[in-house]
């Protein structure tokens, strides 16, 4: 195999892992090689590397497939209100008066420093824990993706997607490609034979945000989903935020990384409470 | 069925799990062969090694799925489902090793009353994965959950059988059980080995369906007044689930 | 400087192309060679051709393969009315973009008494 076939070769392999369809990464990484030898030289002379170069490609692919105009956002019922939430154990008072109203098509952003209660705000929205004082209404339909544990260690993928949509009421075919359908949004394609131990942090954070939008719920509520992520990946997921925010979702991030926070359409600050 | 996707799930998590399994089959053997000279006892400790085995298997079975099956019932998953998948699960293992070793007594042993045997092995896996789930719910860790199930069935073995304590022992049946199978006595022995066996069956598992419930149905809230008026959005594509939810996305 | 200047190419580079486009149909190295033409520093292959399949994912560009003379066969990139419509507005949008920058930039300039015409 020639440098040159071995370049369209490895950048096949990597537009497939990153999501795009196999006939489609044949074609392009044809069609890259005869630009290549059309203006005589190297690939790797006029495209950069093969895995960086495919990298670039796929996430122009994603985005380029996006609206160029952004739609006229229309904002929908609430899907999530808080008043004066307050959480106390025992002496520790975690959250004290929290109020948010959150609308269908709006993205809010939970920040504030560790020990801060952004998680445990996360679980009072979702249900898992229970508000000492004030009142929390949610829609009922939510997707959740905790920080850490929400993924069962020895699972793969696909089991994941089936578990997943059987709560959902889904059959097993659908679960299965809805989910991988998701993943590839994100630029991931998963492999049949993979549990998710053995998954990248950053590809494990990709099952987890996918877990959680399987059923397209009105709700999305996600814990610093991207530890791990790369930069691409980091940006892929802002996408994904978006598209959920324009397709009438409401989502809940909680981050403590202050970039990118203009876009959001409602920023809560946790102050850090100190033991009462 | 969401129960059914459990089991066979947490069926495939277990098989994953090779040195678990090992213990599992490997651990009664080991009791068997120890007390192989008294064929009486032998059985006992058979059957114990296998109730402790599959309790084992059931408490980290289920403390390990803590969280995600948290994460379930946050979404929507009812905790009846997950708590007797994961049952299904645990038992359906149990009974592979049940019948395994039925098979090895009945070729090592010469057994008056084989259909015993089986029945013997098979009270202690129903009797083992509640109890086990029950350890589970009441002491949520898995060091302390090992040493709660280590602390009963010392006792098991060591509490003089004959003693009213004895009877409070959920693995009492076994005693009563093997006896039946092995010597010629009457059919009291079957019975109170049954009627011992089916209370502990239905206070365990009932005390590990409550706390399951108890420990994973979500804070129920309602949903915003707005929310329950709002008339649905347009989608761009239509939405891959035909469920009714009142908003589509 | 040039890592500068290459990263405000970045923000317009579609613009460039679409406008050399508008002008007349072209293959991949010829646009690479006008743009250096026009004065922007050389534009990476690495940067360039996502840029044309960005084009052409949003259907504002349509390609084509020709046998060219010397041999390989020729991808070309031409505009589609999408794209021509794109130019327009794009295009409007960039002068408005001039316009500001002209004024914030001259305004320092005359504050410092120094103008290199």
């Amino acid at each position: 195999m020639t440098s040159s076939q071995e370049w369209g070769a490895q950048l096949t392999t990597h537009l497939i892992e990153a999501g795009v369809e196999a006939e489609e990464a044949h074609k392009l990484a044809g069609d890259f090689l005869a630009e290549a030898q059309d203006a005589g030289q190297d690939p790797v002379g006029l495209y950069g590397p093969a895995m960086a170069y495919a990298s670039t490609i796929a996430q122009t692919i994603r985005t380029a497939t996006a609206a160029i105009a952004p739609l006229d956002r229309v904002r929908g019922p609430v899907v999530l209100r808080l008043s004066r939430v307050t959480k106390r154990y025992r002496r520790r008072t975690v959250l004290r008066g929290v109020d948010l109203t959150l609308r269908g098509g709006e993205v809010a952003a939970v920040v504030g420093a560790n020990g801060s209660g952004k998680s445990t705000l996360l679980n009072i929205c979702a249900g898992a824990t229970r508000a000492t004082s004030g009142t929390v209404e949610r829609a009922p339909r939510v997707g959740y993706a905790p920080q850490q544990h929400g993924v069962s260690p020895l699972l793969t993928a696909a089991e994941h997607f089936r578990l997943f949509g059987a709560v959902h009421g889904m059959n097993g075919r659908k679960s299965l490609a809805i989910g991988t359908h998701l993943s590839q949004q994100l630029g991931w394609r998963p492999r049949p034979d993979v549990i998710a131990a053995h998954l990248s942090g950053g590809t494990q954070q990709k099952l987890n945000v996918v877990l959680s939008e399987l059923n397209r719920p009105d709700l999305i509520l996600l814990d610093e989903p991207y530890q791990g992520f790369d930069q691409d990946s980091y940006l892929d997921f802002w996408d994904q935020v978006f598209k959920w925010r324009d397709a009438g979702a409401g989502v809940l991030v909680v981050t403590h990384l202050l970039h990118d926070l203009e876009r959001v359409d409602h920023l809560l600050e946790l102050p850090r409470v100190d033991e009462s | 069925m969401t129960l059914l996707t459990v089991a066979v799930t947490s069926l495939r998590e277990l098989s994953r799990r090779r040195v678990a399994l090992l213990f599992v089959f490997v651990l009664p053997l080991v009791f068997y062969l120890v007390r192989i000279d008294v064929p009486w006892q032998a059985l006992r400790f058979l059957a114990l090694g296998v109730g402790w085995a599959i309790a084992t298997l059931a408490l980290f079975s289920h403390v390990a799925a803590r969280r995600l099956d948290q994460r379930l019932s946050v979404i929507g998953a009812s905790p009846t489902a997950l708590f007797f998948g994961r049952q299904l699960a645990i038992i359906s293992t149990g009974l592979v090793v049940a019948g395994i070793y039925f098979v090895l007594v009945a070729v090592t042993q010469d057994v008056p009353r084989l259909p015993a045997v089986a029945l013997l092995l098979v009270t202690t896996v129903l009797i083992a994965a509640p109890l086990g789930a029950v350890v589970s719910l009441v002491v949520p860790r898995e060091l302390e959950g090992a040493l709660a199930l280590l602390s009963i069935m010392a006792l098991q073995l060591l509490v003089d059988p004959d003693g009213t304590a004895a009877k409070l022992l959920p693995l009492w049946s076994t005693r009563e059980l093997s006896a039946y199978a092995i010597e010629p006595v009457g059919a009291t022995y079957l019975h109170q080995g049954l009627a011992h066996f089916a209370i502990t069956l239905v206070v365990c598992i009932l005390i590990a369906w409550a706390a399951s419930i108890l420990r994973l149905r979500p804070v129920r809230l309602d949903a915003p007044d707005e929310y329950q008026d709002a008339t649905p959005l347009n989608t761009h594509d239509a939405g891959p689930d035909g469920a009714n939810g009142r908003l589509r996305v | 400087m040039e890592q500068m200047r290459q990263q405000w190419l970045h923000g317009f580079l579609d613009l460039c192309l679409l406008s050399l486009l508008a002008e007349r149909r072209d293959y991949g190295r010829g646009l690479a060679e006008r743009l250096a033409a026009a004065g922007f520093d050389e534009v990476p292959g690495g940067t360039l051709y996502p840029s044309l399949l960005r084009l052409e994912k949003q259907g504002l560009v349509r390609t084509e393969w020709e046998p060219s003379t010397s041999g390989p066969r020729r991808k070309y990139y031409e505009l589609t009315s999408e794209g021509r419509d794109a130019v327009v507005e794009r295009t409007q949008g960039w002068e408005g973009f001039r316009a500001a920058m002209d004024a914030v930039t001259a305004f320092e300039w005359a504050s410092t008494g120094e103008r290199s015409s």
